[in-house]
């Protein structure tokens, strides 16, 4: 074999050899056993519906259930922002919440095509609320930044969790590896949720506030929805 | 594939036919032995079975398959790290040397032996490139990653596998 293969040579190389390598035998047992396994719940199946459509399903949900906390929790703090800082806001938590449902609706069907890695997807959406905040809304400091921040968190978990719990279910058909980026997947989705109604309620809109308040929680049940999917992981593997 | 989701027994057993040699290689490309290779090929049969009503049948088969078997390799690559793990912490048992050195391969002219130098990622990619015969678009998605971080991988993998194919050289002669 020549030193200075280039990947085309190799590619071709190694395509002949394994061409030359005797296919690997299946032993009649082996064979037998696998059938043994699996023929007694050999029962008709009906397919998952397509990803398009696993993907309006968990966009349903995030719309009416964000429309409907809107309308329970009120609209004080969309009164208190201008156009431009709603439409920004809207644009990247419904944008971040069409691209995790995407990744979650192709995390449930093995061997899906993958236009975008959800880390990338949940690392752009958090620096993009991160921006829109920083750069849009107003950075007057609050001595009462503590007070006025908990029942935001509160609130944020209240909704999260159980959406997480929700998102979880729907996807529960689905071949859902135990890793932690399903944790995270499925906790981003949740937490893009929560945040909407969360925008609509509050009526501290400052930088500050939102960075600590609504970001911060936010990226706390995020990272703790990737430790719980990686640890579990060790649990979930008999 | 429809067939057997339709629970035909000639469909499962014609499937099981065509396919089980090559998820037999690929677990056997992984470093382990003919009988873990198999054992790995049940349990994968089984996730397989399980996870039917996932297949659609506008999608391509392999990448579906390969992506089942991807997981059953690393669960188990992952169980038995820590069984092994926890065997240590008892009896500080040696490790057993799943890396083989390069003189390995010198001795054992076999492109198992030669794919087993790679990292994993790497090894899953050249086999399904090459053993298997998938395109780059199908190994990306039995993969989950994209159709340009699979051409990244098989070019890392070019380059050790030269550098494994130039050390046998230099070691032979």
């Amino acid at each position: 074999m020549p030193d200075k293969l280039n990947d085309a040579d190799l590619a071709r190389q190694l395509e002949s050899w394994a061409a030359s390598e005797p296919a690997a035998e299946l032993s009649p047992e082996i064979r037998q056993k696998i059938r043994g396994a699996l023929s007694p719940s050999l029962a008709p199946v009906t397919p998952l519906p397509s990803q398009g459509w696993l993907i309006l399903r968990f966009l349903a949900v995030f719309v009416l259930c964000a429309g409907g906390l809107i309308a329970i929790l009120g609209k004080t703090g969309f009164r208190l922002m201008t156009g431009f800082q709603m439409g920004a806001m809207a644009a990247i938590l419904v944008g971040a919440g069409i691209l995790l449902s995407r990744a979650l609706a192709s995390k449930m069907i093995p061997g899906s095509r993958q236009a975008l890695a959800p880390t990338l997807v949940l690392a752009v959406s958090g620096l993009g609320v991160i921006g829109v905040t920083a750069l849009l809304f107003p950075w007057r400091a609050s001595s009462d930044l503590v007070p006025e921040g908990w029942p935001c968190a509160v609130l944020e978990l209240m909704i999260a969790v159980p959406a997480t719990v929700v998102f979880g279910l729907l996807a529960r058909r689905g071949v859902l590896y135990s890793t932690a980026g399903l944790g995270a997947i499925l906790t981003g989705l949740a937490v893009c949720l929560a945040l909407i109604p969360l925008q609509s309620q509050c009526m501290f809109q400052r930088a500050p506030h939102l960075l600590l308040w609504h970001l911060g929680t936010g990226m706390l049940v995020v990272g703790l929805g990737a430790l719980i999917g990686w640890r579990g992981r060790d649990f979930w593997i008999p | 594939m429809t067939r057997y989701q339709s629970a035909d027994p000639a469909a499962l057993d014609d499937l099981v036919g065509r396919v089980s040699p090559l998820l037999l290689r690929y677990f056997g490309a992984s470093r382990v032995g003919r009988s873990d290779a198999e054992d790995l090929l049940q349990e994968c049969w089984i996730r397989i079975h399980r996870s039917r009503h996932t297949y659609r049948s506008s999608e391509p088969v392999m990448p579906w398959i390969y992506a089942i078997a991807r997981h059953t390799r690393l669960d188990a690559y992952r169980k038995r790290r820590r069984r092994e793990s926890r065997e240590v912490l008892v009896a500080a048992v040696p490790e057993t040397g799943h890396q083989p050195n390069a003189d390995a391969l010198m001795e054992q002219d076999s492109l198992d032996r030669l794919l087993a130098s790679l990292p994993e990622a790497q090894r899953d990619v050249i086999v399904m490139l090459k053993v298997t015969g998938m395109s780059l678009e199908e190994v990306a998605r039995a993969t989950s990653s994209t159709v340009g971080a699979v051409k990244q991988k098989a070019h890392r993998a070019y380059a050790a596998l030269r550098r494994a194919l130039g050390k046998d050289g230099n070691d032979a002669g």
